[in-house]
C-alpha cells in the first residue's frame, strides 16, 4: 500500500508539473497583472486583497489551505453537533 | 446582472463586485445536496448559476473549484462514516485518471491544431453524445431491472442445486482486492476503465465525477452508495488541485467560496444522509434525469442559447434537490414510525 502511495504522489507530481507548464501560455497577463483596491477594505478582506496583490502563489496557498481547514472542521464540528442531537449516521447496508 | 443594494450586499474585493450573501449561501446549499447525494463535484450547476448572478466567468469556475474542494472534505467524511468510501480504490482511481486527463488533454490540443473550427464543436458533441448516452443507458438500466431480476432467478432456478451462473470477467494477473467494495478485479481492467474516464475528462474539460460514478458502478461493479463515496473522495484531490491552480492565476474569490462553503456544507449533509433512505437504483434513476437535462442544456448551449442553458441547470438543480428533500424526509418518517412501532412491526412486514 506504502509503494502505492509513493508511486500516486510521484506520478500526480509529475502530471501537476506538466499542467503548470502546459497552462503557462493560458495565462492572461492582465488577469496576473490586476491590483485590487485596499481603499475602504478591512479585516480578512483586506488581507486576501493584499495577499492577492503582493504574491499570488501565496495567495493560492492561502486559498487551498482555508478551504481545507475550514473544510475539516466543518466536517468534524458537525458531526459533534449531529452526534449530540442524537443523529449520528452508522454503516449502512448496501441495498441496490 | 450584479446584486447589489440589499440587506445580504456584500462586497467581493477579488472579483470587484457587491454580491448578495444570500444567493451564495443557496447556490452552495444546492450544489451541496446534489454533490452529496451524487457523489459529483457540481461545477456544472454552479458556474453558469454564479455567472448568471454577475460573476466574471474565469472567477465563477475558480470559486466554484475552491468551495468543491472544502465541501467534498465535509461529504467524503460523512460517507466515510457510513462505510461507501472505499480508499484503495480512489486511490488507484487517481492513478489511472491522472494519466487519463494527460492524453485527454493531449489529444484537445492535437485537435487544437486543426483548427479552432474543429475542436470546438468536437468537443461540444462528444459531450451531448456522453450525457445522453449515459443517461438513456441509466434510464433503459432502471426500467428493465425487474425483468432482468426475473430472468436472473429463472437461470439461477433451472441449475443443478449447488451450482452457480458464471461470471465473466478478464482475470489478466495481477488481480486487485477491494474488500470495501466487495470487488475483486484484474488491474489491467480497473486501469483501463479509469483511463478511460480521465481520458473523457481531459478531452471534455471537466471534473469527471459524473463520468467516474456510473463507471465504478456498472463498469467495476461497486455498489451504488460506494460508488458515490469513492467518487467524493476522488473529488477531494482534483478539488483541491483545481483550488490551487485557479487562485494561482488570481481566479478565485476566496470570500465568496467560503460563504458557499457554508452552504454546501449544510446541503452536503443533507444530501449524503439520504443515500440512507433511497437506495441504489433509486439514485441511479434521479441521477440519470440529471445527466440528460445536463445534456439537454449544452445542447441549448450548442445552438446559442447560452441564457436558457444556464436556467435550465439552474432550475433542474433546485427541483432534484426538492426531490432529494422529499425523499429523505419520507425515509427518515417511515424510519421512525418503525423505531415507535417496535422492532416487532418490521419483522412481522
Amino acid at each position: 500500500m506504502k509503494k502505492a502511495v509513493v508511486a500516486l504522489a510521484f506520478v500526480l507530481a509529475h502530471f501537476f508539473s506538466r499542467l503548470c507548464a502546459a497552462s503557462e501560455g493560458l495565462d492572461v497577463p492582465e488577469a496576473l497583472e490586476r491590483k485590487v483596491p485596499l481603499d475602504g477594505l478591512t479585516g480578512l478582506s483586506r488581507f486576501f486583497a493584499s495577499t492577492y496583490n503582493d504574491n499570488l502563489t501565496l495567495y493560492a496557498v492561502i486559498c487551498t489551505v482555508i478551504m481545507a481547514i475550514v473544510g475539516i472542521v466543518i466536517a468534524y464540528g458537525t458531526d459533534v453537533i449531529l452526534k449530540a442531537m442524537g443523529m449520528e449516521v452508522h454503516k449502512i447496508e448496501h441495498k441496490e | 446582472m450584479e446584486t447589489g443594494g440589499g440587506m445580504f450586499d456584500i462586497f467581493l474585493p477579488i472579483a470587484g463586485i457587491h454580491f448578495n450573501a444570500l444567493i451564495l449561501l443557496a447556490i452552495g446549499f444546492a450544489v451541496g445536496v446534489l454533490g452529496g447525494f451524487f457523489g459529483v463535484g457540481g461545477a456544472w450547476v454552479v458556474t453558469p448559476a454564479l455567472n448568471i448572478f454577475g460573476f466574471n466567468m474565469a472567477y465563477a469556475i475558480g470559486t466554484d473549484l475552491a468551495h468543491i474542494f472544502g465541501k467534498s472534505i465535509v461529504a467524503t467524511k460523512k460517507h466515510g462514516k457510513m462505510g461507501n468510501v472505499d480508499v484503495k480504490m480512489g486511490l488507484v482511481s487517481i492513478l489511472g485518471s491522472v494519466l487519463g486527463v494527460e492524453v485527454g488533454a493531449r489529444t484537445v490540443m492535437w485537435l487544437t491544431a486543426k483548427g479552432e473550427h474543429v475542436v470546438g464543436p468536437v468537443v461540444r458533441y462528444s459531450y451531448m453524445v456522453m450525457l445522453f448516452g449515459l443517461g438513456f443507458y441509466m434510464l433503459y438500466d432502471y426500467l428493465t431491472k425487474d425483468k432482468r431480476a426475473a430472468a436472473k432467478a429463472a437461470a439461477a432456478a433451472t441449475m443443478p442445486p449447488g451450482q452457480v451462473p458464471e461470471k465473466k470477467y478478464w482475470n489478466i494477473p495481477p488481480m486487485l482486492s477491494f474488500p470495501t467494495s466487495g470487488v475483486r478485479i484484474s488491474f489491467w481492467t480497473i486501469m483501463g476503465v479509469f483511463f478511460l474516464t480521465g481520458w473523457l475528462s481531459g478531452f471534455l474539460g471537466v471534473g469527471g465525477g459524473f463520468i467516474r460514478m456510473p463507471a465504478l458502478i456498472y463498469l467495476v461493479g461497486c455498489p451504488t452508495a460506494i460508488a458515490v463515496g469513492t467518487d467524493l473522495f476522488s473529488v477531494v484531490f482534483t478539488g483541491a488541485w483545481g483550488c490551487f491552480t485557479y487562485a494561482a492565476k488570481g481566479r478565485v474569490e476566496i470570500v465568496a467560496a467560503l460563504i458557499m462553503l457554508v452552504g454546501a456544507s449544510v446541503g452536503a449533509q443533507i444530501g449524503v444522509t439520504a443515500v440512507k433512505y433511497i437506495h441504489g437504483y433509486g439514485i441511479r434513476l434521479l441521477f440519470a434525469i440529471m445527466v440528460l437535462l445536463a445534456g439537454a442544456s449544452v445542447a441549448l448551449k450548442q445552438f446559442d442559447v447560452g441564457k436558457a442553458a444556464a436556467y435550465l441547470v439552474m432550475c433542474s438543480a433546485l427541483a432534484m434537490c426538492l426531490v432529494i428533500m422529499v425523499q429523505m424526509a419520507r425515509g427518515f418518517m417511515k424510519e421512525r414510525a418503525e423505531k415507535a412501532a417496535g422492532p416487532g412491526a418490521s419483522a412481522h412486514k
